[in-house]
């Protein structure tokens, strides 16, 4: 378990979280580099399948960055992620799928450091939850 | 139990309406312990209409389901209403489809049965499986009465009825035009059967619960059909681009839809337990939304299919939703 590198999906809201990845690489902040980003509009725009497929097909965990409440630049498009995700936790969590492989995190584009911490603590926690092996798809043919 | 001459009498004062296309009430079914949906455009169609303890499909999907040839020249739409025999659990979906604009208030004309719990149609059928007469019962002094083969059984009600009437809390109609009959007392079971048991499990031995269950799934997506409030014209699963399931039947597309299925009907499932009778493979799908209708209500206080007004749960939201998982 000691080399296993989670594989780790992020999306990145464009106006905050997104920002402040882009913040930490120019401020040179050294953090792990399991995290894939895909740049969404707004965390609004993640739909709870993206978790999903991104799980199905092979990701170890998620993690999804917004803005801070309050600070959409879609007045409340965080807001409504924030419903969606609880909810989808909870119904991974009755299902047996550990609810901490989805995670989320408030990312404002000042906040390079705490970009760079949530992604080392997200990945540490990934880490030690072992690899994804129970919706992944395999290839039987 | 709903006195049928009652309901034929209003459902026939009803079709006398002007404005009144058609209403859809239950009949006879084909064999066994079926009922299948009838639609009434005659008064000599309301003559087959009944209500008997094995009227357990949701009628809300009927109105939606309407097929609108498109109109020849110089024709007019028929904006005519369409009836419906509403049990408790039926008018929360039309409630709930309205709160959504799936339809309009002014479209639809409830009449209200106040509902004393249907059967659980799978455990009726596991008892007698021979059974194909078409089989009346009666319900007598919280016994089922009814005639297979020549012999007469009583059952007591609790042993028959579905675990979600057990449970239901709204067997009175929240909507409706007209009612029949009094009000049933409310007297719902607290805990739905195999939550807690689930719930008390480790992680692990809930997956290990639901691998099996899944794994069995055949997707013929028989529990979408059935559902009342799976109307999209357009299913998320049917759709090939964005092809956000595969269709393949394997362990993990089936937990995806599963997934899918349970989570599009969080905050809106209304617990009339139609998905889990029409699975041919019995997955207990009522436990996923039963589970997160109790998750729902305890984190946002909102339980669906009350209010026409209400906003709907996914698509509003409150400054102070819990966010503890959130760094």
């Amino acid at each position: 378990m000691e080399d296993f590198e989670p594989n780790i999906i992020g999306f990145l809201c464009n106006w905050c979280s997104y920002a402040g990845a882009d913040l930490a690489g120019t401020s040179r902040i050294q953090y792990s580099h399991n995290v894939k980003v895909i740049r969404v509009m707004c965390s609004g725009r993640v739909n709870p399948m993206f978790v999903i497929n991104a799980l199905q097909q092979g990701a170890d965990g998620v993690l999804i960055g917004g803005c801070h409440p309050g600070d959409c630049h879609y007045q409340h498009g965080n807001y409504l992620a924030r419903r969606r995700i609880s909810v989808m936790k909870k119904l991974l969590e009755f299902m047996g799928i550990n609810p901490e492989r989805v995670k989320m995190a408030w990312v404002s584009a000042a906040e390079g450091r705490k970009f760079a911490d949530v992604v080392d603590e997200v990945t540490e926690e990934i880490r030690k939850l072992g690899p994804n092996t129970k919706i992944r798809r395999k290839n039987e043919w | 139990m709903v006195d049928q001459k009652k309901l034929v009498e209003v459902a026939k004062e009803t079709l006398a309406r002007k404005d009144v296309k058609y209403i859809i009430g239950y009949k006879k079914g084909s064999y066994g312990f079926q009922t299948s949906a009838a639609f009434a455009y005659t008064p000599k169609d309301v003559e087959e209409f009944i209500f008997t303890p094995l009227c357990n499909k949701n009628l809300a999907k009927y109105p939606l389901k309407e097929e609108k040839l498109p109109l020849k020249r110089g024709e007019e739409e028929d904006k005519r209403k369409i009836g419906i025999v509403v049990k408790g659990c039926d008018s929360r979906a039309i409630v709930q489809i309205i709160q959504e604009n799936g339809m309009k208030r002014e479209e639809v004309v409830l009449i209200g049965i106040p509902c004393p719990g249907v059967i659980d149609q799978k455990e009726i059928e596991k008892r007698f499986p021979n059974q194909s007469e078409i089989t009346e019962i009666d319900e007598i002094n919280d016994e089922y009465v009814f005639t297979v083969e020549g012999k007469e059984h009583k059952i007591p009600k609790q042993e028959l009825l579905a675990e979600v009437c057990k449970t239901c809390g709204y067997p009175n109609p929240v909507l409706y035009d007209v009612m029949i009959g009094e009000e049933v007392e409310v007297n719902p079971k607290a805990e739905y059967e195999g939550i807690k048991k689930l719930e008390e499990a480790t992680l692990e031995n809930r997956w290990e619960y639901w691998e099996k269950q899944f794994q069995r799934c055949i997707r013929c997506y028989a529990c979408r059909e059935a559902c009342p409030l799976c109307y999209c014209s357009t299913c998320m699963a049917d759709l090939l681009e964005p092809q956000w399931i595969r269709r393949s039947v394997n362990l993990s597309e089936n937990t995806a839809w599963n997934i899918m299925r349970a989570y599009h009907l969080a905050g809106r499932c209304v617990g009339c337990g139609a998905c889990e009778n029409a699975c041919p493979m019995d997955i207990p799908l009522m436990e996923l939304n039963k589970k997160l209708g109790e998750e729902v209500k305890e984190m946002f206080e909102y339980t669906p299919g009350l209010d026409i007004d209400a906003k709907p749960l996914l698509g509003s939201f409150n400054p102070d939703d819990p966010e503890e998982f959130i760094k």
